[in-house]
């Protein structure tokens, strides 16, 4: 399998001297072509600053990011990311096709009208034809989500990066995100990185989940998640494989909660 | 006001009636023409207001050559500032020491740059509607929130385009109090530096009234400047309404 | 706390910072001659200027009469603006009848009524505290009544609920409620006080810092001019510093509950 995004010993420190906190203690992973990889960890653990790191946002301290062979210093041409904070990610003086469409400002060779349709057909993708020349302001929050993803989409992207993008939506909401998301995720061959808090939506949604210690943060280990591509939200849920991983990531969490602060390398 | 109940529309003219008729019996009992009653203002009103709209046409023209300089240069100084956080923090006091200099105050000052004529006058204008706009546009820009930038950076945007498409707009509601000020700011100091650099223009003509002993003429004058200043305040606030539209709605959808 | 003097002494150390700045930018300017030194003196000679006119005593009584007017005019605007919109509040259709009156009246410029109150007040107190009243009571009124229509209605039903009559909360429940603003308001009304005692000066053309400014330039005293000019934008210094001080004592709570937030 063609790695994507490989990231190498990344660790991030803010501050200097002894007020040093360092967040990142060293992360190694890579992700495939088409895969779907959730990140999950324990509270407090510079999930997005990892995240940040691998979308070019944040530099690490020390460490690299390569994205297609290539290292990441600032947001590459293919990343895209969807931000858990949709009401301020997105811009309420645009449509929402045109804050779609906006995604592809730095897309060359579209004409208006080329990136218009884009739009158009990424938002019918997520569900919201009817809706385009709407507002922002004028959705539910879960909505507002789905034009935030379809934006992601639309950028040719890659790689999708999620931060967490469902934390800010309603329980019901988010079941019926989850399956968009992997339904999106399957239609258009979308390499994803999911970054949650929440285990059951990390082995839910992923192939592979990582699982990260506490600060400084390092992984803990991998699990490949076997279900296949098809999920359900009762039937993949009642599985003895899904239950059985979930039981591995909680477990690694807890003990990562409650063991003696690890000290940096 | 059509939507006020009928006895609530009537009490909403008892006031004012009441205040006109008695001035119009004090103006009586004093029956002098320095204290002029409303109905001698009206009459001054009918004869010369073909003048006095002329002459505030001046005062207007005026107004609003200075307050486009100030918009065109002032708006996007103060994006630009926002951005710049250590030359916009070092210039940051000396903007609020300009904010307490009352604009009137450089006319001296232009006129010994500029002379009397309109180009002096338009500076001073530019000048007074320039410090609110520029201070609104600064804080605005300063205070944007990191989620505008991290969005613009992910999209791999320029920094001009990210000024442009992003910081502008998102900064226009505060931009849009500094406009109202500065609108405000632009008539008052027009009237004020016709007044002191005397050519034209209804400062001129409410200076000459005085001289002639015309109070009532002079009050015509200020009747129709604050029309002319309800007009324009009106005009302004219409057009922040229709240009923010997605501001004020998204208040009114977050109260809901 | 600690934190909070920090800010303020890193604010005072910017102060000083740019003040250097204007000072080093200024002299340059003045010293390359890139304007006629005529029209653009060193620091040195507005500080010579500044001098002489406090030995002659014009400068100080000057000063004294504009900050006093401003200070006077801007107190009495206030405290009208506010009782005004208390009785707006009181009684809703003194609100509505005052609403064209005050949107009349409210934008005419200062300048516009000085040639015709010199005639009706004279050239002494009375002329000042009309022109500053007319001009600067209408933000702390608009801004109360706004205010006061404002408050929540949770707090309204508690006082309710506590047994106060509809003054009681008034006075301690929608007042405090409302100050912040109304002290927004003070805030703007104090700078267009300032404008407005400057402009009647120059145009009555008797006494204070305005006629000052006209005097000196029509005798060519650039130095002066630039003198009076920083002596303004202290006065609107020491005007800003007033309204933050009565703020802290009537709207400290709003104050404090942003630093807690922050």
């Amino acid at each position: 399998m063609d790695v994507v995004l490989e990231a190498r010993q990344l660790a991030k420190a803010y501050g200097v001297g002894r007020d040093a906190l360092q967040v990142l203690g060293g992360i190694s992973f890579s992700v495939g072509k088409g895969e779907f990889v959730s990140i999950v960890g324990p509270s407090g653990c510079g999930k997005t600053t990892l995240l940040f790191a691998l979308a070019g946002l944040q530099k690490a301290s020390t460490g690299t990011v390569t994205f297609n062979g290539r290292p990441v210093t600032a947001p590459p041409r293919g990343v895209a990311v969807v931000f858990q904070d949709y009401s301020r990610s997105l811009f309420p003086w645009k449509s929402n096709r045109d804050n779609v469409a906006f995604g592809m400002v730095r897309v060359e060779g579209l004409s208006s009208v080329q990136k218009r349709d884009k739009a158009q057909e990424m938002l019918e993708a997520v569900g919201l034809q009817g809706f385009e020349d709407k507002y922002p302001w004028q959705l539910s929050g879960g909505m507002q989500q789905r034009v935030a993803i379809a934006r992601g989409l639309a950028s040719q992207s890659e790689l999708l990066l999620l931060d967490e993008p469902l934390a800010a939506v309603d329980a019901q909401t988010r079941a019926d995100m989850q399956d968009l998301l992997l339904d999106l995720a399957m239609r258009f061959k979308q390499t994803c990185i999911l970054v949650t808090h929440d285990v059951e939506e990390a082995v839910y949604m992923a192939d592979r989940v990582v699982v990260l210690t506490r600060r400084p943060t390092v992984v803990d280990h991998e699990i490949a998640i076997n279900l296949g591509k098809q999920r359900d939200q009762i039937t993949t849920r009642e599985d003895h494989r899904f239950l059985a991983a979930r039981h591995d990531v909680m477990m690694s969490i807890r003990s990562s909660r409650t063991a003696a602060p690890a000290t940096a390398a | 006001m059509s939507i006020l109940p009928d006895r609530q529309r009537y009490s909403a003219l008892v006031l004012p009636v009441v205040l006109l008729l008695v001035w119009q019996v004090l103006a009586w009992r004093a029956s002098t023409p320095l204290f002029p009653g409303p109905g001698q203002v009206a009459i001054s009103i009918w004869r010369l207001y073909p003048q006095i709209v002329g002459q505030i046409g001046y005062t207007l023209m005026r107004a609003a050559a200075g307050f486009l300089v100030a918009a065109v240069v002032m708006i996007p100084l103060g994006i630009l500032l926002g951005r710049l956080k250590t030359v916009g923090s070092v210039l940051e006091p000396i903007l609020d020491m300009m904010a307490t200099l009352p604009p009137p105050a450089v006319v001296p000052i232009v006129m010994l740059f500029a002379g009397t004529g309109d180009a002096a006058k338009i500076a001073v204008i530019a000048y007074a509607a320039g410090i609110p706009l520029i201070m609104n546009t600064y804080e605005a820009s300063k205070t944007l929130h990191p989620m505008a930038t991290l969005v613009a950076r992910s999209l791999r945007l320029r920094r001009l385009e990210t000024m442009v498409f992003i910081d502008l707009p998102a900064s226009l509601p505060m931009i849009a109090t500094g406009v109202r000020l500065a609108v405000a700011s632009a008539l008052l100091v027009s009237v004020t530096a016709e007044m002191l650099l005397a050519t034209n223009g209804i400062g001129v003509f409410l200076q000459r009234q005085q001289e002639n002993f015309q109070i009532a003429n002079g009050l015509a004058a200020i009747a129709f400047i604050s029309m002319i200043g309800l007009i324009v305040n009106d005009l302004v606030q219409r057009l922040e309404r229709r240009l923010l539209f997605w501001h004020y709605r998204l208040d009114l959808h977050n109260e809901r | 706390m600690g934190a909070f003097r920090f800010m303020e002494i890193l604010a005072w150390f910017r102060a000083i910072i740019s003040f250097l700045i204007i000072i080093v930018i200024w002299q340059s300017i003045a010293l390359l001659g890139l304007v006629p030194e005529k029209y653009f003196p060193s620091i040195l000679a507005i500080a010579a200027g500044f001098r002489d006119m406090v030995i002659s005593g014009e400068l100080v009584s000057a000063e004294l009469r504009t900050l006093s007017r401003a200070l006077l005019g801007v107190a009495s605007a206030s405290l009208l603006g506010i009782s005004l919109a208390v009785l707006g509040d009181l009684f809703p259709s003194f609100r509505r009848g005052f609403a064209p009156i005050a949107a009349l009246i409210q934008p005419v410029p200062p300048a516009a009524l000085v040639p015709m109150a010199v005639f009706m007040l004279g050239l002494g107190p009375k002329l000042y505290a009309f022109i500053v009243i007319l001009v600067t009571v209408w933000p702390p009124y608009f801004n109360g009544v706004a205010a006061l229509a404002s408050v929540s209605d949770v707090q309204i039903r508690t006082g309710q609920m506590l047994g106060l009559s509809r003054w009681q909360i008034l006075r301690q429940i929608k007042l405090p409620a409302a100050m912040p603003e109304i002290f927004a308001g003070i805030r703007y009304a104090s700078s267009i006080s300032l404008i407005a005692v400057v402009v009647a000066e120059m145009l009555a053309g008797h006494d204070g810092l305005g006629f000052l400014l006209i005097r000196k330039a029509f005798a060519i005293r650039i130095p002066e001019v630039y003198a009076l000019m920083f002596v303004c934008a202290v006065n609107g210094l020491i005007m800003n510093t007033a309204v933050n001080g009565l703020r802290w004592r009537f709207a400290g709570w709003q104050l404090r509950m942003a630093g807690q937030a922050a």
